[in-house]
């Protein structure tokens, strides 16, 4: 590289980090607010210039007043049962990922080595599976859950949510069943192992990360999906997004009254869990969205 | 695929390995899709009949809900690429610390799409925004219910919680792709901006994988819900169909919920249909997509 003087040097550094800190307050801002408010701290008098006054002529003093409480994280702990409505959560996501990753893997493995027939027709169902509005299939869904009592219950919801899932888990892990090397395929073939054989003690271990990855992100899809889980559950098997939503709003005659404390202290809540797995998972999470092809054609 | 397959006689076994999944599918899929058509024609007495289509059709409503989710989608889809693309730009850039803001740019993609919502309402980043633009730069107050403001704003709630994605595919693409070359340019001394346009940029446009990403973010945003379901609290349009935030799902969800309208079941499961159809022929794009992927 050209040998830049010292003087360039600062001030692209200066521009970049300029850059940054706009972009990052873009991403980060409206959590920031999301946070604070859920302390109840109104930041508005410092952003309109109103708060501050002086005392005695000159010594500056805020008189907009920043009480930071946390009654409204107690609130939603306590009063609005958000223990209940993650536990609730949990397990529907546990009982649905279960049912993806059982009925997928070897879906994924198959989609991605063996040749068999249908393979497209399965694609292409999947596929259907990812576009149909989840409107369409929740109405149909609604009325026979209500018939065989499966309404508000973990099972019907996690049934359904494999409708947000199923596609994502099959997809993800047979991008990363492609993005083992041929040759280790090939040499185990070789060696006289079948089919199965080389799914089962091969190539199953080699992608046993990119499963934990696969839950993981469909954990965090079912954490924050709303409107399966609107429509069919009520007050036993609510889950946190709609608990959000729904729990901390008063109904009143003729409209809503939201308590944006409440809601926003909710909100913070349920977005650390989701937010510590996205951290935990985002080196992966690219590759596993590359389907396969990231590395092959390099 | 030029593998070598000894015992390809015994793949007869697979074939009852895929049932399990379809299975599942038939509950979660066939089912519903099919109880959902037949639905839509019949009629109260349980007859076959069309009325259904036909009241949809004459609805003014369901046109502007067809208008709306275009925008919405389109919109939306255009501005998260060009923020995704932004931030990735950025954290190509070598300064210290690109983790931590690789790190900070993921934020909004925990956010669960109803919390956007309300992160973006009126009432709370606007709140702060508007006093400083009103008191300290003395601009006038904006009127935050008219659709030429609250519209770009649910555009752009959208396109936030889900720039992130595309910065990780973008930067996963650049990273296996199009980083040699780009060390190349480094020596003859391009600049990072002409390096990012004329190499990275069309390596990730280019790439299957984002185009991909592109288009399943046109069908998700084209059925978007909870952002538009939000913002029908925030500037009072809880009950009216017709109104400039139903996208087409959330004017199902008003037939369904609102008490006036009394869960027209024919209607809702007629609107389905056509919902179902315009993300089917924005699908098709996906298939001839992934045909050219390999994928399937």
């Amino acid at each position: 590289m050209a040998k830049k003087s010292r003087q360039s040097s600062f001030l692209r550094n200066l521009t970049v980090y300029g850059a940054l800190a706009v972009a990052t307050l873009f991403s980060v801002w409206p959590v920031t607010i999301m946070v604070e408010e859920g302390f109840d701290i109104d930041l508005s008098p410092i952003f309109s210039g109103k708060g501050m006054t002086t005392v005695a002529g000159f010594l500056p003093y805020y008189s907009g007043g920043i009480h930071p409480t946390i009654i409204h994280y107690l609130d939603a702990l306590s009063f609005n049962s958000f223990f209940r409505l993650m536990g609730n959560t949990l397990t529907i996501a546990a009982i649905s990922i279960t049912i993806a990753l059982i009925t997928g893997v070897v879906v994924a493995y198959a989609l991605a080595r063996v040749p068999i027939k249908g393979k497209s027709l399965i694609s292409y169902m999947l596929l259907a599976l990812r576009a149909v509005s989840p409107f369409v299939v929740v109405v149909p869904l609604y009325i026979v859950f209500t018939r065989a009592g499966l309404w508000d219950t973990y099972g019907g919801v996690a049934i359904a949510e494999e409708l947000l899932i199923l596609s994502v888990v099959v997809w993800m892990i047979r991008g990363f069943f492609s993005d083992i090397p041929n040759e280790i395929y090939d040499a185990a073939s070789i060696s006289g192992a079948s089919e199965w054989q080389i799914f089962r003690h091969v190539a199953f271990r080699m992608v046993i990360p990119g499963i934990v990855v696969t839950a993981l992100f469909a954990f965090v899809l079912i954490w924050n999906e709303f409107v399966i889980s609107d429509i069919l559950t009520g007050p036993v098997a609510k889950t946190v997004a709609v608990g959000v939503w729904t729990g901390l709003g008063e109904n009143t005659q003729t409209f809503k009254v939201i308590r944006f404390d409440d809601l926003n202290a909710a909100g913070t809540l349920a977005w650390i869990p989701a937010i510590a797995v996205m951290l935990l998972i985002r080196k992966y999470l690219a590759k596993g969205f590359s389907l396969g092809t990231a590395s092959k054609d390099a | 695929m030029n593998k070598v397959y000894r015992n390809s006689g015994s793949l007869v076994g697979w074939y009852l390995l895929l049932l399990p999944l379809l299975v599942v599918l038939a509950v979660v899929e066939f089912y519903p899709l099919l109880s959902g058509i037949n639905l839509s024609l019949t009629d109260a007495n349980g007859s076959f009949s069309t009325a259904n289509y036909a009241q949809m059709l004459s609805d003014p409503a369901f046109y502007t809900a067809i208008e709306v989710s275009l925008g919405y989608s389109i919109g939306s889809t255009i501005v998260c690429l060009i923020i995704g693309l932004t931030l990735t730009f950025l954290v190509t850039l070598k300064v210290r610390g690109r983790t931590v803001f690789e790190a900070l740019f993921i934020f909004p993609l925990a956010v669960s799409p109803i919390l956007a919502g309300v992160l973006w309402s009126p009432s709370s980043i606007w709140d702060d925004f508007f006093g400083f633009t009103h008191y300290i730069l003395h601009l006038p107050f904006i009127d935050e219910l008219s659709p030429v403001f609250f519209f770009p704003v649910m555009i752009v709630s959208e396109a936030w919680l889900w720039s992130p994605l595309i910065m990780l595919v973008a930067l996963s693409v650049i990273n296996s792709q199009a980083k040699q070359i780009s060390e190349a340019a480094e020596l003859h001394g391009a600049s990072d901006w002409k390096r990012f346009v004329m190499i990275s940029l069309p390596t990730v446009l280019r790439s299957p994988v984002m185009q991909f990403i592109i288009v399943l973010r046109l069908i998700d945003s084209l059925r978007a819900f909870e952002i538009p379901l939000a913002w029908s609290n925030w500037v009072g349009f809880q009950s009216f169909i017709g109104s400039p935030v139903d996208t087409l799902s959330l004017f199902l969800y008003k037939l369904i919920f609102v008490p006036l309208y009394h869960f027209p079941i024919g209607l809702v499961s007629a609107v389905g249909v056509a919902l179902l159809a315009v993300t089917l022929f924005v699908a098709l794009g996906l298939i001839r997509l992934l045909d050219r992927i390999g994928v399937r």
